[in-house]
């Protein structure tokens, strides 16, 4: 939560942002956190049975949970940097195979990684359903390639200047902790 | 760490990923949103980009060559246009060959760039083989359309990588893996440099010193006869004529078919047409054009060849602007002595000669015998005693060769004309060539060149037509270029009456303006059709 306030004071104190680009980031991080966002997929975390989990269900919960804060930070930033609607619908794309490639990452660790190198105990879900367990690990790994490159090929009109995003999409693809 | 089968397999995991939104990347998708959506169409704007590109190459190309060509807009459109539509063929041929290719690359981002370069690539070689193959010194401006050529060849070379792209994407579902980077634009820049230092390469050749004569007495009287068919022609028909000709001493080499042009530029030149630059009746008028032009690299199997099948684009007369070699009058001009030329294929203006050109009296005769008549009238108004060289070009028989009672009465008139000139030669210290060549020779035919030169035995000797120029520059006195073929038919003259010297060139004509008519082309143009040539 304190991160989350973090953000708000962030783009309130923000320098050479226009007042009304100041409502639009607000509204896309309210937008992210709150009843429809990461509030409501954690609701649905905290209610759904853990071991009957379908792949839709897991993807609403994720969507909402982990994946619409990397929208809300991918659009909040190009809404301040002026973006079009048509480049922001691109950076959505790419932060929606970036984010589900995360949490995918994120569950093959939590199965496989490694406690001390990860600094953070592992297998804490294995009683529950997650991406990993319901693909296995060789198509998870597959799949997050696949959405990494989905998302670095959504940034392909962007040219040299999609550049840091494509990295941070290796970064997720190298990520070991 | 053993596995036990997982609840979703990779396809189904893809499948409803895909139905959540997610593995879409839509590559180029601006551009090529219908990639995702099927198969068809993927490089149709790489197709319609490249033949954009390869028309403004064309355009560039004949702009930097064609003094006045750019001052007209309607030419520069109509040239994109025809260009552009030819274009669009080709193009779609190349987008096929990618796009299988692209059904079956294993690496489609590499493919891709490979893809988009080469087709970069294709626009800048047309528009610098474009310059290179029409323009003899490369102007600034010539540079300046690399902008202009540039900018197409960098949209082009994207639309091809991005189409290859969705192609391949839409077949393997597999997308590239990493980001683009700015090769065309790098490639872009070589490209231009390349061209800066072609272009700077490229020079008008220095003006060659002229040579020296040791005028002789009297002046070569040349007259040139097409279609004049010696060995064909019923004897009746020809035997005065033919009972003239052989009281010259006569050279004779084995005829060749070709435009009337060519014939008679390789004869007056004494260098074949790929020296001397003229060919067929050389340029061509895409329809709707104010202006002929040259076809550039790469456009000739339009402009030359589909266009004027499919009634695109017609053929143009030829002009003295196309020829880059000098004809023997224009060689004597230059060394000092004043000429006289009528009627003669690609002639123009030149220093120090009176030259009444072949579009002057193609273009005000009705039929050949008129433009005959109208030749050897203007031949006779225009000589005086100081020409040193006196020279007519009589079309007459060649373009009567189907109305066999007018071709008999223009040759009569032509065998009148001779007996006059034979006459003088014989009687005068100067000489007489006659030339006697068809540009649409039987089979078997020959060309001949007959000299009066004083009275001398009649002979016959085998010549090479390239042997005609310099002997009637030998003969006037003017030393022979080392770098032609030909040598003076010494066996035709009379002894001690051809020049020896030599000198190593007579260089490349340089025309310092355009030459300007007092017809126009299209007035030419006409007139030449209706006296049976273009056709």
């Amino acid at each position: 939560m304190a991160l989350v306030a973090r953000a708000f004071e962030s783009v309130s104190q923000a320098p050479r942002m226009s007042a009304a680009t100041r409502v639009r980031v607000t509204g896309e991080l309210a937008r992210a956190v709150g009843a429809e966002g990461c509030c409501a997929g954690q609701v649905a975390d905290l209610s759904a049975n853990p071991r009957d989990l379908s792949l839709e269900d897991l993807e609403s919960i994720h969507a909402r949970k982990t994946g619409a804060l990397f929208v809300a930070a991918v659009r909040g930033g190009a809404m301040a940097g002026g973006a079009r609607d048509r480049a922001l619908e691109a950076l959505t794309l790419f932060a929606r195979n970036l984010g589900l490639a995360f949490q995918i990452t994120d569950d093959l660790l939590d199965l496989e990684g490694d406690a001390e190198r990860m600094g953070k105990d592992t297998q804490r879900d294995a009683h529950r359903a997650n991406f990993a367990t319901l693909f296995g690990v060789a198509a998870s790994r597959q799949l997050v390639e696949e959405l990494l490159r989905a998302a670095v090929a959504a940034l392909s009109s962007f040219g040299s200047r999609g550049a840091v995003l494509a990295d941070l999409a290796r970064v997720v693809r190298d990520r070991r902790s | 760490m053993s596995e036990s089968a997982p609840p979703i397999g990779l396809d189904e995991a893809r499948r409803r990923l895909r139905e959540l939104g997610y593995l879409e990347g839509r590559v180029e998708r601006y551009l090529f949103a219908r990639a995702f959506e099927g198969r068809g169409g993927l490089l149709i704007p790489a197709i319609v980009l490249g033949a954009v590109s390869a028309a403004v190459a064309a355009v560039a190309a004949v702009d930097s060559a064609e003094p006045g060509f750019g001052a007209s807009l309607l030419a520069v459109a109509v040239l994109w246009l025809h260009i552009f539509l030819a274009s669009l063929i080709p193009a779609a041929l190349l987008g096929g060959v990618a796009a299988l290719w692209a059904d079956r690359s294993r690496h489609a981002a590499g493919s891709a760039t490979t893809v988009g370069l080469a087709s970069a690539a294709f626009v800048f070689l047309l528009w610098i083989g474009g310059v290179w193959s029409l323009a003899r010194e490369i102007p600034a401006r010539a540079l300046l359309w690399g902008v202009p050529v540039a900018a197409a060849a960098l949209l082009t070379a994207r639309s091809a990588r991005g189409g290859f792209l969705a192609r391949a994407y839409a077949h393997s579902r597999m997308l590239p893996a990493r980001p683009r980077r700015p090769v065309f634009l790098a490639g872009a820049v070589v490209a231009i440099l390349v061209a800066v230092a072609i272009f700077a390469t490229r020079h008008e050749p220095a003006p060659v010193a002229p040579p020296r004569p040791s005028p002789r007495s009297g002046p070569v009287v040349v007259v040139g006869v097409d279609g004049l068919a010696l060995d064909s022609e019923p004897a009746e028909s020809m035997a005065g004529l033919r009972a003239l000709l052989n009281k010259g001493r006569v050279g004779w080499w084995p005829a060749r078919s070709g435009s009337p042009p060519e014939i008679w530029i390789d004869l007056a030149t004494g260098v074949p047409a790929s020296r001397h630059g003229v060919r067929a009746l050389e340029r061509v008028r895409p329809r709707g054009c104010p202006l002929t032009l040259r076809p550039p690299f790469g456009t000739v199997w339009y402009l030359r060849i589909v266009g004027p099948r499919l009634r695109l684009v017609s053929t143009a007369p030829v002009s003295a602007r196309d020829r880059k070699s000098l004809t023997f009058w224009e060689v004597g001009a230059s060394a000092g002595l004043p000429t006289l030329a009528v009627g003669w294929w690609a002639s123009g203006p030149w220093p120090g000669a009176v030259v009444v050109s072949n579009e002057e009296i193609l273009s005000r005769a009705s039929d050949g015998a008129a433009a005959d008549r109208d030749a050897m009238t203007t031949f006779l108004r225009e000589r005086t005693d100081g020409q040193a060289i006196q020279t007519v070009y009589l079309p007459g028989p060649d373009i009567l060769r189907g109305d066999r009672p007018k071709r008999a009465s223009a040759i009569e008139a032509i065998q009148r004309f001779l007996e006059n000139e034979v006459s003088r030669a014989t009687a005068g210290p100067g000489s007489l060539v006659v030339l006697a060549a068809d540009s649409h020779p039987m089979p078997g035919a020959l060309g001949r060149m007959i000299v009066f030169d004083g009275p001398l035995p009649w002979s016959v000797t085998e010549v090479r037509q390239e042997e005609v120029a310099p002997s009637i520059l030998a003969r006037a006195g003017v030393p022979v270029a080392e770098d032609i073929a030909g040598r003076p038919a010494v066996a035709l003259f009379g002894p001690g009456r051809l020049e020896t010297t030599t000198v190593p060139t007579y260089g490349e004509r340089i025309a310092s303006l355009p030459s300007r008519s007092k017809v126009t082309d299209r007035e030419y143009l006409e007139r030449l059709k209706s006296l049976g040539y273009l056709n």
